[in-house]
């Protein structure tokens, strides 16, 4: 790539968090200059061109996304932003929110000119109290502008931006938890159908975006949704922002072209600059995602195809790498602390299961497993498939069974350090059961 | 904490027993029982006495203001229990009814909500909370150690509050701030580090145990400083300018208009001749309520037909090569701009 192409993270040390300066940098003009004399349809219509794909984690095309949203059921339509990232590993929507608020504000309001909605809240996380300030900060210096509120530049259309504040539950960043969440209810999971798409925050059509989705839409419209679409690969459109934190030698937010392989962001002196240490193993997306060894880093591309092909997932772009002197047994009893703390307790597979394999690695670090405990975690990593109302559990049971799997001897070591190993696990006391 | 270690399950003689198992389990220390319901039995103020400090003038400005924002009043609850921890320090029990009250909904709702959430806290903590960051790139960093030295240098364990009340040391989940790992927030700032006088989190500096007593030092330096901890003046700052969701408690908004944007044009139109004629077939719009196809008749436009807005085709059996069609689409009273013209290939 000659030249690097920065999209959302162009103004970062600029200053942009004030308007005038975002202005300078050539902030708004989407909206003064085209958006209003673009009917709702041809607006998705170039998102669809863009080939833009939601960067929270599962990837949907974020035209096909919109084009869901139904119109004149009467209902006003919502539009919920994302913020709530709590997914260990990802810090760039804190770090895009931080430097550059006005261009979400942007991306905002011509996510609900194409939508037709009238109210729009930004889902904050609530350890994010600072980005709330300056996000509220950059709201009233639109509202002020004329950019927000009503009869905008003199059309009749009217917006809305709203920051609410969540208060610390990693399962908020489900969107029906979200909009549950929203609503002023304990953030739990609906079931779906129906999708939000139809009825979702206050029973009214909801659509919920990423930040980064988000911020990407003013380039696309000062640019073009081809020029866009040309950045990236066939199958995902333009650049992505990628956390990378871990064993490198620079950790932070680095956005580069989707199908950059992955070592150049490791080792690129651009971006990450090298990996401290001999690379053991990297887990891509977010801890939600499968680990994948050094060999297959080398094959690696980061993009949506690659990564499936490789039995992980692009997720929502952190990237983890950690050098041989970690120990995986401990780096796998946090995902599970963490998982069966966060579990919302809806679904007895997941409240009870991520408790339960939680308990079983916990004895495996203390150096009480049993053989035949890592078929037993296996198969609960099987179970949590498809028996839960969110991807919760199988967010827990995938790298799980990627972690053993790929360092089964490390795990074998753990478990031969009890004299007794060779006994069977006595199950009652291992039974699930939260007030064990 | 006195967690039962062990197992009970029933023996032959189908009797109760208890039997220690060989796993004790350390309890895992959640932001929830750190300074949640750990302590039920901690002294609860009665309404009397918490009322004065959520009725005043300021308090009933901003909670109007956050009515304003939801079409349901429950939409606030959780934004108008950040304004009670922000005033009292911590959400205790009638404070929770009051706030039930002010959003329209059961206090067992709001119960249920505020025991939900790991951040209202259901106890008072020290005057600064620590809150590190345990998973899995501040641990693969050291976090523990960080925590272990904390600890050491307050002499308290997570969970506990420095006799003097100055400081409650609780372990969370990921702060988003994994760059920078190990993290921790001193009360709403992430800090790890601190230069001219204030708390900061810069890229690639992370905590040592230096740095965490530089932070405690700030800590007592401010305690020293200020009577009581300087308030935030409204979380999250406040919005100026806006007028509240259409329909919602104390708002004049006006609900969207329904035609705002201009009419929907045809777009993707492409022209195929073959030898049944011309065959026209474009992207149909959910919001079309009438179209119409013009052929180019010299430097005029002639209609040749009127397509079902439902139709995905359109055949013009006169047509031949070389000619250029476009199509015009109607929304309900609104006439969009023609369509792009395309010459029949
Ligand atoms: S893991 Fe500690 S901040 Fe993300």
């Amino acid at each position: 790539m000659a030249k690097t192409i920065k999209v959302c993270t162009d103004n970062f040390g600029k200053g942009a968090q004030d308007i005038a300066v975002y202005k300078k940098l050539g902030g708004y003009t989407s909206i003064s200059s085209r958006l209003f004399d673009l009917s709702q349809f041809e607006v998705i219509d170039m998102v669809k061109r863009s080939n833009l794909r939601g960067r929270g984690g599962a990837g949907f095309p974020t035209g096909l996304k919109w084009s869901f949203v139904p119109r004149h059921t009467g209902k006003p339509v919502y539009i919920v932003v994302n913020a709530d990232e709590g997914e260990p590993g990802t810090f760039k929507d804190h770090f895009l929110m931080n430097e550059d608020p006005h261009r979400l504000i942007e991306g905002l309001i011509i996510a609900g000119w194409a939508l037709g909605s009238r109210t729009a809240y930004i889902y904050v996380r609530g350890e994010f109290l600072p980005c709330i300030e300056s996000l509220n900060k950059a709201i009233s210096q639109a509202y002020v502008d004329g950019l927000l509120g009503e009869n905008i530049g003199g059309t009749k259309f009217s917006f809305d931006i709203y920051v609410h504040r969540g208060a610390g539950a990693y399962i908020c960043g489900e969107e029906t938890a979200l909009i549950n969440s929203l609503e002023g209810k304990r953030g739990e999971p609906r079931l779906k159908p129906p999708f939000p798409a139809v009825s979702g925050a206050w029973k009214s059509p909801t659509c919920v975006n990423n930040v980064e989705t988000l911020m990407a839409l003013p380039w696309i419209f000062q640019n073009s949704p081809e020029a866009y679409a040309a950045i990236g690969t066939g199958c995902a459109g333009g650049t992505k922002v990628f956390c990378v934190s871990g064993d490198v030698k620079r950790t932070g937010v680095y956005e580069v072209p989707i199908g950059t392989p992955m070592m150049d962001l490791l080792n690129s002196p651009d971006y990450a600059g090298g990996i401290d240490g001999v690379l053991k193993g990297v887990i891509p997306g977010g801890s939600s995602c499968p680990v994948l060894l050094p060999e297959e880093c080398e094959k690696a591309t980061l993009d949506y195809e690659c990564m499936i092909s490789l039995n992980t997932m692009f997720g929502s772009g952190a990237v983890m790498p950690f050098n041989t002197t970690r120990d995986v047994v401990v780096l796998l009893n946090t995902l599970g602390n963490f998982y069966s703390h966060e579990s919302c307790g809806q679904c007895t597979p997941c409240r009870e299961g991520t408790g339960y394999a939680k308990r079983v690695i916990n004895s495996i670090l203390r150096g009480e497993g049993h053989d035949g405990d890592l078929e037993l975690l296996l198969s609960l990593a099987e179970q949590y498939n498809g028996t839960t109302i969110c991807p919760l559990a199988p967010a827990l049971g995938q790298p799980m069974s990627a972690f053993i799997n790929k360092y089964r001897s490390e795990f074998d070591a753990y478990i031969e350090k009890n004299p007794n190993h060779a006994s069977p696990r006595i199950s009652a006391t291992h039974r699930p059961g939260a007030f064990w | 904490m006195n967690i039962i270690q062990g197992a009970v399950h029933f023996v032959a003689n189908n009797k109760l027993t208890f039997e220690k198992g060989p796993m004790p389990i350390k309890p895992y220390p959640s932001a929830a029982n750190q300074v949640g319901h750990k302590n039920k039995l901690y002294p609860q103020p009665s309404m009397e006495e918490i009322l004065p400090k959520l009725e005043t003038p300021a308090v009933k400005v901003r909670i109007a203001d956050l009515l304003s924002r939801y079409p349901e009043p429950q939409g606030a609850l959780l934004e108008v229990l950040w304004v009670i921890q922000e005033v009292l320090g911590w959400v205790p029990r009638e404070s929770i009814r009051w706030a039930s009250k002010v959003c329209d909904c059961s206090p067992a709702h709001a119960y249920g909500v505020v025991t939900f959430y790991t951040m209202y806290k259901q106890v008072p903590t020290g005057r600064y909370l620590l809150q590190f960051c345990r998973n899995i790139c501040c641990e693969q960093k050291g976090a523990s150690g960080i925590i272990a030295y904390t600890e050491k240098a307050l002499k308290i364990k997570t969970g506990e509050t420095t006799p003097d009340g100055l400081f409650t040391i609780v372990q969370v989940e990921c702060l988003g701030a994994c760059g920078n790992a190990p993290v921790m927030l001193v009360n709403d700032e992430f800090a790890t580090d601190v230069e001219g006088g204030k708390l900061t989190m810069r890229d690639g500096i992370t905590l040592t145990p230096e740095r965490v007593d530089k932070i405690l030092k700030w800590c007592y330096d401010r305690s020293e400083k200020y009577e009581e901890e300087p308030v935030r003046d409204a979380l999250g700052g406040t919005l100026v300018g806006h007028k509240g969701h259409p329909g919602a408690p104390g708002s004049s908004a006006k609900p969207q208009e329904m035609d705002y944007a201009p009419a929907c044009p045809v777009l993707g139109l492409k022209a195929v001749a073959e030898k049944s004629g011309v065959t026209l077939t474009w992207k149909n719009a959910p919001e079309f309520t009438h179209l119409v196809v013009e052929r180019a008749d010299g430097s005029s436009w002639k209609k040749v037909g009127e397509p079902s807005v439902k139709d995905k085709e359109f055949i013009d059996p006169t047509g031949l090569a070389g000619m250029a069609y476009r199509m015009i689409a109607t929304s309900g009273d609104r006439v969009a701009k023609p369509s792009t013209e395309e010459k029949a290939v």
